[in-house]
This record gives C-alpha cells, sequence and structure tokens, in this order.
C-alpha cells in the first residue's frame, strides 16, 4: 500500500509540475510577445506567441501522464456547455433585436454586432457537426 | 449521492491527500466527492472500493441521495 501510495504521489506531482509548466509556457509566451510588440519587433513577437502556444500543446499532448483527473474533465464540459446555453440566448435575442430595432425607432444596428451574430452561427454550425461525428462514432 | 468515503477514510487514518494519491485524482475530487458535489466515475468508484477493501454498494448508496 505504502509503494502504491508513493508511486501515486510521485505521478500528482508530475502532474501539478507539468500543469504549472504548460501554463507557463503559454502565459510566458504571451508576455514576451507583448513586451516584444512594445518594443516594435512584431514578427518576432508573433513567433514568440505562437511558440508559446505550441509549446503549451506539445506538453499537454506529449507527455504519458495524465494532467487532468475525472472531475477537472467534467467541469470543462459543464462550463463549455453552459457557455454554449449563454451564447445560444445571445444569438436568438441579439439576431432578433438586430432585425426589429431598425424596423421599429432609428436606433442603427452597429455593423460589428452583425460579425458577433455570425460568429455565433458559425459556432453552431461547428457543434452541428462535432456532434453529428460524434453520435455517429459512438 | 450519499457515500461513506469520510468514514473509510477516517478508518484508515488517511488524508484527503494521502487518499487522492492513492487512487490517482487530485485531493479537490475526494473532498468533492466526500461533500457529495461530485459523483465518481465507475472506473473511479471501483478504485476507491478496491483501496478500502470493499464492494462500491458498501461505499456508495444510490437509493440515499443528499438534500
Amino acid at each position: 500500500m505504502t509503494q502504491t501510495l508513493n508511486s501515486n504521489t510521485g505521478q500528482l506531482s508530475r502532474m501539478r509540475r507539468y500543469r504549472h509548466l504548460m501554463f507557463s509556457v503559454l502565459l510566458g509566451g504571451v508576455a514576451i510577445s507583448l513586451g516584444l510588440r512594445s518594443l516594435d519587433y512584431p514578427l518576432v513577437a508573433e513567433v514568440v506567441y505562437l511558440l508559446g502556444f505550441f509549446g503549451f500543446l506539445a506538453i499537454w499532448q506529449g507527455t504519458s501522464i495524465q494532467l487532468f483527473d475525472e472531475r477537472e474533465r467534467q467541469i470543462e464540459e459543464r462550463a463549455c456547455a453552459v457557455t454554449l446555453t449563454i451564447t445560444a440566448f445571445a444569438l436568438i435575442f441579439g439576431a432578433s433585436a438586430g432585425r426589429l430595432l431598425p424596423l421599429l425607432t432609428a436606433y442603427s444596428y452597429p455593423t460589428w454586432l452583425n460579425a458577433v451574430i455570425y460568429a455565433f452561427i458559425g459556432q453552431f454550425i461547428v457543434f452541428a457537426a462535432v456532434y453529428g461525428w460524434l453520435r455517429f462514432r459512438t | 449521492m450519499k457515500n461513506h468515503v469520510r468514514e473509510r477514510r477516517d478508518d484508515a487514518g488517511l488524508s484527503q491527500a494521502d487518499l487522492a494519491s492513492a487512487v490517482g485524482v487530485t485531493r479537490q475530487t475526494i473532498n468533492a466527492i466526500e461533500r457529495e458535489r461530485y459523483d465518481p466515475s465507475l472506473e473511479l468508484a471501483f478504485k476507491l472500493a478496491d483501496y478500502f477493501d470493499c464492494r462500491v454498494e458498501d461505499l456508495f448508496d444510490p437509493n440515499l441521495v443528499s438534500t
């Protein structure tokens, strides 16, 4: 039992270490990139930014140990579902307001809001495609 | 779901962190199970039962949902 405990303790501390490293690489990339951008090195800033992102992905996908446990995955899934629900309400009422306001009032709808509505529509198209694919697979 | 994880852990003289390490989850997950705010997967339920050398139904009671 002690041996199992020690080996699992080591695994959990490795998990914590990798998670810290993963987010440090990502946030470090963003921070250095912002610094370089303010020093007028936009191209190098983008390279550092992308390196931070790919470093994050490499640690996440490359390590053999599991970085998040089942409860954390469930929290992530629920957060995604709540976000999607909020987005759905914003899309339904936003699109309706976008059609009605110019008809009923003198208010001119800002054009950038149309871009947001189309982005939300795009997100739901992707969701439907992914949902269909997952349903087909399982 | 009502469960007896805290009692079993106390009887074994383990901390939440010890149990978490033994079954390969975070201490927060054990805390959430004990406070009945998270129902573990079948895999984790079996791991916990195996660790305490009891049956899953001795550890978790699906008929007693906490309010």
